[in-house]
């Protein structure tokens, strides 16, 4: 029995997780660009909310709102400020465009907000879910269902409307796309916003039962580069798929081997996977 | 034979770009692969290169099988190869560029300094040797890219559209450059899609269409060949004789 | 070349005396550690263009083994740096091996991910002291044991392992690896086609970095005689080889050295004009200064002066009498 509620546990956080990391498998697909802030961006969305909450008095709606309008906004400074200028230049310059970013994102909310831990609190959302003896936080809960609904939603976007077809075209071609009248720069920095927007959600939904700080990024940048690497760059259904599959190995290995190796089992799967399927486990090339 | 492909198929997914293609060069030719967009022939090129692994078929090259051989090794037994994009170190001159290439045969450095500077000579950029390849225009790098290639001392070359892009006057000087280096032994499979140019240039031409090899000979013969005009010149011309 | 090595040498080698006391000394010590560590990191990710984050990894084996030899057998530290070599070649070859295969990013990401996959091992791990760290011994036992009291010996050592990493890279750089490394950053597929194996180069550029780093982990691990998790291993550590190198010029002989020159200094007056906090204030100018870079000067500050020399060049060689055609 306490193995189910373990797994439904893993299940929610992953996710979230899943949510978070199709941020980063969009831009990464698409332009082929890897956003190394993009742990920060989550953890931007984690302090957003906690403001909101702390200063604004403002309930889950609004700050999950407030984040994504956040977030979508560096989202497009990100790639309108930085990358486009640096799309041209060596993988190294790539690099240390969003590495950078990484940098100041991180070091001035420890500047700001010192490297204590924050948090919300716990009965925020509803206590626990009581489902014929199996536990369930209600948070978790809200949070697991929202990104999965929100992870979905953004592959019908992307495969089921106009904008998506748009945001693939350029992908694709982007001089063809030109040609068709699209403006790969607006897409871009489109696509830049939608994955600011769904981590900023992610991030804001974490906060409510993950622990705050500036560093967390760090931990979860990590976890979305699994998930990634894992589902096939570029791939949001691999992302969902992977982002649940990690998150039920890291329940499981925190209850089976103890909360340390949490993380550990979670790297060592990362670099067993680029030992023996780089491609992911769902990777086209 | 020199180099010899046999049935050489290459398949992306349900899509077959190059179907059963059977190509023998002999030492000293100068073959022109022609064909319309999208008939094959860059694929097959980089089936010959090593770019590509063939999904069938085998290409033998000096008695080596080199058919799922990686690209160094291509080069290492003598196939050079120049891109239709050139591909020059955009950061390195154009001596450092060219001794990239040399050091393949001559590991130490002043050898392969002077090596380059022979091919340099050769190729007639002496007086660009100190310049970045970044500063050169679309002619000075596919002239690059020929001299790089020299450098590594192959006895086939392959060149990719060598001449696309250019205008009459500097085709005119790549062309004589081509020669030139066909005169010294080396011998020269060019893919190109300027038909007036390879048609003077080539002594024999192998036809692509739609992955196949539709005709081969003499450039007299294969313009006189109906199938060629049908399917290289497009049917307007056809219906209008 | 030589004069620019004979100034460099006499620059370097006088500063003791002229910047006297012991801030100056450590500062200098510093400063060249971290020319040294960035240096080897360049080897890779400046020539090669293979940008690694986990450079941590080598430098932590580098300073974790020395005093594990002391503590555990009461070795003289200096006797673990060749072990250190050893096993950062090691782990250069499990993370180089698979993914040198594919392109650019996997790479940069197995390293992070490595890097700190290593760190939370060791953190756990009581024989090297988990999140305490190990520390060397606390009185020197004899000059064998090079722990001293002073910076300036440290000062020296470093200097003179700074100058066999230089000459080594001065030599890899103009021979045919220089060569190779170089046009394996502007273009593998290109590289390939003229008979460079490239994985192979790739590796030993890697070999060769991770080498040095760990040199100057264990060089580290002599001068401070503790090393913990964060200070050996932290991701910190890799991001500072990787802007050293970059804000002086990634790919270039004298690069590393110029950005030890200018981050060093410049983040021992952040940390004492901010304060406690000030680390977070240091690594915020750090990630502005390496936006910037990336945005407005991707080959460093060599690379734009090597530009500007270039320019004078090409515009001399426009006023020479052109051949005809």
């Amino acid at each position: 029995m306490v193995i189910v509620q373990v797994i439904t546990g893993g299940l929610l956080l992953g996710a979230v997780y899943a949510l978070f990391s199709s941020g980063l498998t969009l831009i990464w697909g698409m332009m082929n660009v890897v956003n190394f802030a993009h742990g920060d961006f989550v953890m931007i969305g984690m302090y957003v909310a906690f403001l909101i909450y702390t200063y604004l008095n403002g309930g889950p709606i609004e700050f999950v709102l407030a984040s994504a309008v956040v977030l979508f906004v560096l989202g497009v400074w990100s790639y309108t400020g930085l990358v486009r200028h640096v799309m041209s230049g060596t993988l190294l310059s790539q690099m240390l465009a969003t590495f950078g970013l990484a940098l100041v994102l991180r070091y001035a909310t420890f500047w700001i907000f010192s490297s204590n831990f924050r948090s919300l609190p716990e009965d925020l959302i509803g206590g626990t879910l009581n489902l014929g003896g199996i536990l369930i936080s209600m948070p978790k809960l809200v949070a697991g269902v929202v990104a999965i609904a929100l992870t979905l939603g953004l592959h019908g976007l992307l495969t089921r409307t106009a904008i998506g077809s748009q945001l693939l075209a350029v992908s694709e071609d982007r001089n063809a796309a030109m040609l068709m009248g699209i403006r790969p720069d607006r897409m871009q920095a489109l696509a830049w916003g939608l994955a600011g927007a769904g981590t900023g959600i992610a991030g804001a939904l974490i906060a409510t039962f993950y622990y705050i700080s500036p560093s967390v990024g760090e931990t979860l940048a990590l976890v979305a580069f699994v998930v990634v690497a894992l589902g096939g760059f570029g791939s949001v259904p691999g992302a969902l798929i992977a982002g649940l599959l990690i998150g039920v190995i890291q329940e499981l290995s925190a209850y089976l081997l103890g909360p340390v190796y949490k993380d550990v089992v979670v790297y060592a799967l990362f670099v067993a996977v680029l030992w023996i399927r780089p491609q992911g486990l769902f990777g086209k090339f | 034979m020199l180099l010899e492909a046999r049935q050489v198929t290459k398949s992306f997914g349900a899509f077959t770009a190059v179907a059963d293609v059977d190509l023998g060069v002999a030492a000293g030719e100068m073959i022109g692969l022609i064909g319309p967009n999208g008939a094959g022939k860059s694929t097959f090129f980089n089936c010959l290169t090593g770019d590509y692994a063939p999904s069938a078929g085998t290409i033998r090259f000096d008695d080596h099988d080199v058919t799922n051989a990686p690209p160094e090794r291509h080069a290492r037994l003598g196939i050079g190869r120049t891109y239709q994009v050139p591909a020059t170190f955009e950061d390195m001159t154009v001596l450092e560029n060219v001794m990239v290439g040399a050091f393949l045969r001559h590991p130490h450095r002043g050898e392969a300094r002077d090596a380059a500077l022979a091919v340099i000579e050769l190729t007639e950029m002496t007086e660009q040797r100190h310049l970045r390849a970044r500063t050169l225009g679309t002619p000075g790098r596919k002239r690059l890219e020929i001299a790089r290639a020299m450098a590594t001392q192959p006895r086939l070359l392959l060149l990719d559209e060598a001449l696309a892009g250019l205008t009459p006057a500097e085709i005119q000087r790549a062309m004589d450059l081509v020669r030139k280096i066909h005169a010294t032994g080396v011998t020269l499979v060019i893919v190109e899609h300027i038909m007036e140019v390879i048609l003077t240039l080539a002594e024999r031409i192998v036809v692509f269409n739609q992955g196949k090899v539709i005709a081969q000979g003499k450039p007299d013969d294969v313009v006189r060949n109906e199938q060629v005009i049908e399917a290289y010149l497009g049917r307007r011309k056809a219906h209008r004789r | 070349m030589r004069w620019v090595w004979i100034a460099l040498g006499a620059v370097f080698l006088a500063y003791p005396w002229v910047l006297a006391g012991p801030f100056y000394e450590r500062m200098g010590a510093l400063v060249l550690l971290a020319a040294i560590s960035g240096s080897a990191w360049n080897l890779l990710g400046g020539y090669a263009g293979q940008a690694s984050v986990g450079h941590a990894i080598f430098y932590g084996a580098g300073a974790y083994l020395p005093l594990l030899v002391f503590t555990q057998w009461g070795l003289p530290p200096i006797a673990g740096l060749p072990a250190g070599i050893a096993v950062s070649v090691l782990i250069a070859l499990v993370i180089g091996i698979p993914t040198f295969r594919l392109l650019g990013h996997y790479f940069t990401m197995a390293t992070v991910a490595v890097a700190e996959l290593v760190r939370l091992v060791v953190s756990n791990w009581d024989l090297l002291g988990a999140a305490v760290g190990l520390s060397g011994p606390a009185v020197s036992r004899g000059w064998w044991d090079l722990s001293f009291r002073s910076s300036i010996p440290y000062y020296y050592i470093f200097l003179a392992v700074l100058a066999v990493v230089l000459l080594v890279t001065w030599q890899m750089e103009r021979s045919r690896m220089g060569f190779y490394l170089r046009a394996i950053k502007a273009g593998d597929r290109a590289a390939r086609s003229l008979g460079v194996p490239v994985r192979r180069y790739k590796l030993y550029a890697l070999m060769l970095s991770a080498a040095f780093t760990s040199v100057a982990g264990s060089l580290y691990a002599l001068m401070v005689g503790f090393v913990d998790p964060d200070s050996g291993l932290g991701i910190l550590i890799s991001i500072e080889m990787l802007i050293i190198a970059a804000l002086g010029g990634a790919g270039t002989l004298f690069g590393p050295l110029l950005g030890a020159v200018i981050l060093i200094p410049l983040q021992n007056a952040t940390n004492s004009w901010f304060g406690g906090s000030g680390s977070g204030a240091t690594y915020v100018i750090y990630g502005g200064i390496i936006m910037l870079i990336a945005r407005y000067q991707p080959g460093g500050l060599m690379n734009a002066w090597h530009a500007l020399q270039e320019r004078r060049h090409r515009r001399a060689a426009a006023v020479e009498p052109r051949h005809a055609a």
